[in-house]
């Protein structure tokens, strides 16, 4: 099974439709001025899913749809962009895994996410990458194993797991017997949860340990992505700011000192999204590299967008310090996406197998 | 090779850089590698015998618009060919200055007798240019430069001193900024000559920069140029020098980059079998760390690159663009020559020379990334033009 799409693609002109489109339904249905309160409420969340699924969002990123990676890692700046918890990296790895070759329950589930009813929460298990983000085994039809830190939990009707022993994509019902679920509060908002199962029951489809590791590249790609929308907004916020704050007489755009620090982020933020999408496109266009590219995005953007994130408040002060501004969960979504599946670590080890070969 | 993989340029240039990679085959031959790294570094890169070679084979003037002798290449194609020649270690630099930049000033400000005269001896490889802009007191503020130029007939009496002339000792003429309006606002009084550097009343004094190369002051004493030899009108030369220098900033930060990549393949190809105190270098987990930092900002630059060809495509002029990836370049290149220090100890002191030197030549890297920071426009300069022309942010 490839997870390269073959369709044909959209042109940069429909790619920019597609983002104004996305764009314009979040304003309308995530304000700005509700994300924060709205994220931790889950029916808002589901109400907000229909709406996406309705525009065909929840397709993305399907074998058969026209949307490829390119498509994907748009739609998630745009959710970074507005602080927004949409289900959308269960359905994407859905998408991906079960296209195809699902089962009757799988291809229901499937259907479902297409039209708003279902939410996925993804738990990569061995494939996460983040050492103690737990692991999954399969015994027939059922799961036993643990899973820290998935996203999307509290809104989610199903879990997508992926298992290593033997390589299976499992769909689990959030009301599963033998499934618990803790949340685990920290920097992200929504909270991260971590999952228990016991003997818990499954439908479970048989997938190449080299197509699950490529699905969990995707989403550490759309996770960097999200964050680069959260990282933009936050600085746009900034530039703004700086145009109009007066401080000693004069705009603080005008001190050199400003100036210098909100270029470095534009240097960062341009140079993040270029290596996102040249990496997406080599993935869409069927190029073998695009891991390479992949990881080398991540491994730029770890850091450098951590320090947007940090160099932004700074230009905006006290002004963006408060939890009212949208500054503070911009902040909060770059360090928590950033950090997942074993963050820029990771990232420049796998450059340095690439370069250098694996530790021996 | 230990290398990043390279990204599609495209069929054109795909094709392009086949044919640039086997003609530097047939003719950067082993024998004149042999020789040309035989000579002292100062002397290395700069070859007026190789220029007119590839002149007469049309490699040079390859992205010119054809009206002008050129081939129209796409900015894919000529980086295609930057990076070949650059991996091939063959030297562009005697000609570099009068193709890139001399004659981006010629096609759009030159004189139809200007072009004919100094164009298609530029694209035979036939001339060599040093810039002389920078002045004791106009450095970063340009506009400022005093080097004075009084006509006296069908001359220009020129005056004057310009410093950290690249090239300076070597050349045959100078692209020479000089003030002709003492009275106008200081933008407005520049004009620009093309010297003779072996003219009466001219003084050339090199001094060795650290990279390894030299750079000169050139002193003007009543220096007479011929009034032909103005490009451009009489106080409208700031036009001159700025619409020359623009989309050209693209094809330097390519040559530039193509440098700091072929540095690293060494360097990465180095660290893939060294053996230090019995340990494999490869397998210390800072070094890959440090690695993997590295060819994840060199993808960056890469990308930097790719936007401002396809901008110059585009038919568009890169003002804020091209500066962020001379700011990024060069700045990745001292990171570059910093981390060498860090992974290879006290040998990444040793240069290509010194026996049992690992790699060699990183500490040349390093005292090069100085240069990048510096010349062109200091990266605090670019960062103000990014701050206006990027992020609309006040003056």
């Amino acid at each position: 099974m490839s997870i390269q799409g073959t369709a044909e693609r959209l042109s940069d002109f429909d790619r920019n439709l597609l983002r104004r489109s996305v764009r314009e339904l979040l304003s309308r249905c995530w304000p700005a001025g509700d994300a924060v309160e709205r994220a931790s409420n889950a029916p808002a969340i589901a109400a907000l899913w229909q709406d996406m699924a309705s525009q065909g969002l929840a397709s993305l990123a399907s074998n058969t749809g026209e949307t490829g990676l390119r498509e994907s890692v748009l739609v998630f700046e745009e959710l970074g962009r507005a602080a927004c918890p949409a289900p959308l990296l269960g359905a994407v790895a859905a998408n991906l895994a079960l296209a195809g070759q699902s089962t009757n329950a799988t291809r229901a589930v499937l259907d479902d996410v297409h039209q708003g009813k279902a939410a996925i929460a993804l738990a990569l298990g061995a494939f996460d990458g983040d050492k103690a983000a737990g692991r999954v085994e399969a015994h027939g039809n059922e799961l036993t194993g643990r899973a820290s830190f998935v996203e999307g939990v509290q809104a989610a009707t199903h879990i997508l797991v992926f298992t290593d022993t033997p390589a299976r994509a499992a769909v689990v019902t959030s009301g599963a017997s033998g499934l618990s679920t803790q949340e685990t509060p920290g920097l992200a908002v929504p909270a991260f949860a971590e999952l228990t199962f016991a003997s818990t029951p499954a439908a479970l489809v048989e997938v190449s340990p080299n197509v699950l590791a490529d699905i969990a590249l995707v989403a550490r790609l759309a996770c960097l992505a999200r964050a680069l929308g959260a990282a933009q907004r936050a600085f746009d916020l900034a530039v703004d700011h700086a145009k109009v704050r007066k401080q000693f007489g004069q705009f603080i755009g005008q001190f050199q000192a400003v100036q210098h620090k909100l270029v470095n982020g534009l240097i960062t933020l341009d140079g993040t999204r270029l290596a996102l999408e040249s990496a997406a496109e080599a993935r869409d266009g069927g190029d073998p590299e695009w891991r390479v590219f992949a990881q080398a995005a991540l491994a730029f953007a770890g850091p450098a967008l951590r320090d947007v994130s940090i160099q932004t408040h700074r230009a905006l002060g006290a002004i963006g310090y408060a939890e009212e501004h949208e500054a503070p969960r911009h902040f909060r979504r770059v360090h928590a996406d950033l950090a997942r599946f074993g963050g820029t670590p990771r990232a420049r080890a796998e450059l340095a197998d690439f370069l250098l070969g694996p530790v021996q | 090779m230990a290398t990043l993989p390279a990204h599609d340029m495209g069929a054109a240039a795909n094709a392009f850089r086949k044919d640039a990679r086997e003609w530097l085959a047939k003719h950067w031959t082993a024998e004149k590698r042999a020789a040309h790294a035989r000579k002292p570094f100062k002397e290395r890169g700069w070859d007026t015998e190789f220029s007119r070679l590839m002149g007469r084979d049309g490699w040079i003037g390859i992205g010119w618009p054809k009206q002008f002798g050129g081939q129209g290449r796409s900015a894919s194609e000529q980086i295609a060919f930057i990076t070949e020649l650059a991996n091939s270690g063959a030297p562009g630099q005697a000609h570099g200055t009068g193709e890139s930049i001399v004659a981006h000033a010629l096609f759009s400000h030159g004189s139809k007798e200007q072009q004919d005269e100094w164009l298609s001896a530029i694209r035979r490889g036939e001339r060599s240019f040093a810039l002389g802009y920078s002045e004791p007191e106009a450095g970063s503020d340009l506009a400022s430069l005093r080097t004075r130029a009084v006509r006296d007939g069908d001359d220009w009496i020129v005056n004057g001193q310009k410093l950290w002339s690249t090239g300076g000792d070597k050349a045959e003429y100078v692209w020479l900024a000089v003030r002709t309006d003492p009275d106008a606002k200081k933008h407005a009084g520049i004009s620009v000559l093309i010297a003779d550097l072996h003219s009466s009343g001219v003084t050339i004094r090199p001094s060795l920069a650290l990279y390894g190369k030299t750079f000169s002051a050139t002193f003007y004493d009543d220096v007479r140029v011929p009034a032909k030899n103005m490009v451009g009108k009489v106080n409208d030369g700031w036009k001159v020098i700025t619409d020359a220098l623009a989309a050209e900033r693209v094809m330097i930060s390519a040559t530039r980059m193509a440098g700091i990549e072929r540095a690293f393949d060494h360097f990465t190809e180095y660290l893939k079998t060294a053996i230090v105190d019995g340990k494999a270098l490869r397998n210390d987990p800072l070094i890959r760390d440090r690695i993997g930092a590295l060819a994840a900002d060199i993808e960056v630059a890469r990308q930097f690159q790719i936007r401002n060809a396809r901008l110059v495509e585009q038919g568009r002029v890169p003002i804020h663009e091209a500066a962020i990836g001379k700011v990024f370049t060069s700045e990745l290149q001292e990171r570059l020559g910093q981390a060498a220090l860090d992974i290879l100890g006290t040998g990444g002191l040793l240069s290509e020379d010194a026996p049992g030197a690992p790699v060699g030549e990183m500490e040349q890297v390093l005292r090069h990334s100085i240069m990048g920071m510096i010349g062109g426009g200091t990266n605090e300069i670019q960062r103000n033009v990014i701050a206006l022309r990027g992020l609309d942010l006040p003056r």
